[in-house]
């Protein structure tokens, strides 16, 4: 059953289409890969899914319910959580605290988000740097902090966009393994990300965007043989 | 470097002691006028106890949640014409006249939190600063409603009676301390409850990132008007509190916008988002803004013996020095704001970090 479906989704800025006619659909419990060069939409996209933006045209639909229009918190209160490219830590709160701040979505009682929390940090190997104030941590560590907050949430659906970007090839490692280890917990995920050799790794389905298009859709082996995705990439003569 | 900033994480997080040491200053305070009775050092005790009320407010809104608002004099005005508008025109004591204000201030936060919060960042303080001039202008034009630039003078305060008994005519600065500590440690109360809720988090987590606090399923709008009601609500009662001690409001001494940034300068000195900062706030300014106005600066130069009060040049500093009391205190602010941009408390909590990384 898709569990997300993107139908004929535009986003207008001006006069610049920054998606056009969008649509595909997502499977429970799968990995898509969102892919493109710079400024193909992709988080323009992501930005319409959870609420950032209106879509111009079009339609969201999550679970069988339309979602155009509902704001970011609500879209997060019916399951839907993403992530930022430009990584958001509440910097003047502990690491615990932050992840907190994601379980009280679900929770009024602080003890219940404590332990909630705690055990995302697990997963993300970071329960030993739970009292450490969040602005004070490295890249690599903030990025896994963001993937713990949002699980936090209890997501039945993740988008993650660029969670390896600027982490070195260890780094990278660890949060390809994450991501195994979060569809193993049921959770469908969409990942926006430029490690080619990552998203083969982890996609079940890949979507290609090219100046605001959808250029492909496939599995991964469909889209690394497909001419159109190539010439996109690597520029055509 | 890791440890110190795993230190400064564990040093706020500790709260057992300080609530001891907390119920301990305030029984302390109680038995204060047992001993003092100058009615000075008593009104110099209100105005501490005022000002961390004032203070305390702000910081739920600007503190924990980010939200700068520099017209809270609407709020603190709001409930002093309230109190006073019912006490000289409606014959209602300010122990309920105070709930008058109470709700009035709800209202006006609600007008001015739909207005104010489609606004971030400066924008935000523009229109919080916009918002509250009108309300002021309101005042003084409506003379019908609230005796416009005249003001209200207090004439007709009742004594304050329990089941026949008069508890109080309030004819000293006594029952004044007494409400004043009250209010303080209830407003602390307050703050310290909404730390340790969920709203607490939800505010900390709107001031660090709207955005990414939106994205974790976090309302902007009721939850900034969460904190906009308990502080324009606990401000309110700081203006009731104010109007029957002093027993004169006009729009000057209540709206105006000097009492805006005096609010939010009891914060930036004391300490912005902490719950103590306020108090170290009110316990720097206000000593220091009265010592400013007596003159005191002068008559300790004068002690020093370089310069003597009947020279040409002493007769200048007496003259003058006092009328520059606001240019001193301008001055001083700077200072601090420049040399401890975390305000008194975070200096104090800095230099401690530094202390126990020291040792470990």
């Amino acid at each position: 059953m898709a569990i997300l479906e993107i139908k004929h989704v535009s986003k207008f800025f001006g006069g610049l289409a920054a998606n056009a006619d969008v649509s595909f659909e997502l499977e429970q419990g799968m990995i898509m890969g969102l892919i493109g060069p710079n400024g193909a939409g992709k988080t323009t996209l992501f930005n319409c899914i959870t609420g950032y933006y209106p879509p111009s045209k079009g339609e969201v639909i999550f679970n069988g319910r339309r979602m155009n229009g509902l704001q970011p918190d609500k879209v997060c209160k019916l399951g839907m959580a993403r992530t930022w490219q430009k990584v958001r830590p509440l910097a003047k709160l502990s690491v615990l605290d932050n992840v907190m701040v994601g379980a009280l979505c679900r929770t009024n009682s602080l003890k219940t988000a404590s332990d909630l929390a705690m055990e995302q940090l697990k997963v993300v190997r970071m329960e030993d740097k739970a009292r450490f104030l969040a602005g004070g941590l490295p890249i690599g560590e903030r990025k896994k902090l963001e993937v713990a907050r949002v699980l936090a949430t209890q997501p039945q659906m993740l988008l993650l966009d660029e969670v390896m970007g600027g982490l070195n090839p260890a780094e990278s490692d660890e949060i390809i393994q994450l991501i195994l280890d979060i569809k193993g917990r049921g959770i469908t995920q969409m990942v926006i990300e430029h490690d080619m050799k990552a998203i083969m790794r982890i996609s079940d389905r890949i979507v290609v965007l090219n100046s605001g298009e959808k250029l492909a859709e496939g599995n991964p082996q469909e889209i690394v043989s497909n001419p159109e995705v190539i010439a996109a990439y690597l520029g055509q003569d | 470097m890791s440890t110190l900033k795993k230190l400064s994480a564990d040093i706020s997080g500790s709260s057992a002691v300080t609530v001891v040491a907390g119920l301990a200053v305030c029984a302390g305070l109680c038995i204060v006028p047992f001993f003092v009775q100058n009615p000075y050092l008593l009104h110099i005790m209100i105005l501490i106890f005022l000002s961390t009320i004032m203070g305390e407010s702000w910081n739920i809104l600007g503190g924990y949640t980010g939200q700068y608002s520099v017209g809270h004099a609407a709020y603190f005005g709001t409930g002093a014409y309230a109190t006073m508008m019912m006490l000289q025109f409606r014959q209602v004591a300010p122990w309920y006249g105070v709930w008058v204000g109470l709700a009035a201030a709800l209202v006006v936060a609600l007008v001015i939190g739909s207005i104010c919060f489609r606004l971030r960042g400066p924008y935000f303080v523009l229109a919080s600063i916009a918002v509250a001039e009108i309300l002021r202008l309101c005042t003084l034009n409506l003379p019908s409603l609230t005796n416009g630039a005249e003001g209200i003078l207090a004439t007709g305060l009742p004594p304050f009676t329990i089941g026949g008994t008069v508890i109080t005519d309030f004819s000293t600065k006594i029952p004044f301390y007494y409400i004043g500590l009250a209010l303080a440690p209830l407003t602390i109360l307050v703050t310290w409850l909404v730390q340790h809720s969920k709203l607490g988090y939800f505010f900390q987590a709107i001031r660090e990132d709207q955005d990414a606090a939106h994205s974790l399923g976090i309302s902007l709008t009721l939850y900034k008007n969460i904190a906009l009601v308990i502080s324009a609500m606990l401000t309110s009662l700081a203006g009731s509190f104010y109007a029957i001690y002093v027993g004169f409001v006009d729009p000057p001494t209540v709206m105006a916008l000097d009492i805006s940034v005096q609010i939010v300068l009891i914060c930036i000195i004391g300490g912005i988002g902490t719950i103590f900062g306020p108090v170290i706030g009110s316990l720097v300014l206000v000593p220091l803004s009265e010592a400013l106005r007596s003159n005191l600066i002068a008559s300790l130069i004068f002690k020093t013996g370089l310069v003597s009060p009947d020279s040409k040049f002493g007769g200048f500093l007496n003259d003058n020095l006092a009328h520059a009391h606001a240019l001193i205190y301008g001055i001083l602010v700077v200072i601090v704001i420049l040399f401890m941009p975390e305000g008194v408390l975070g200096f104090l909590k800095k230099l401690a970090v530094k202390r126990k990384g020291g040792e470990a």
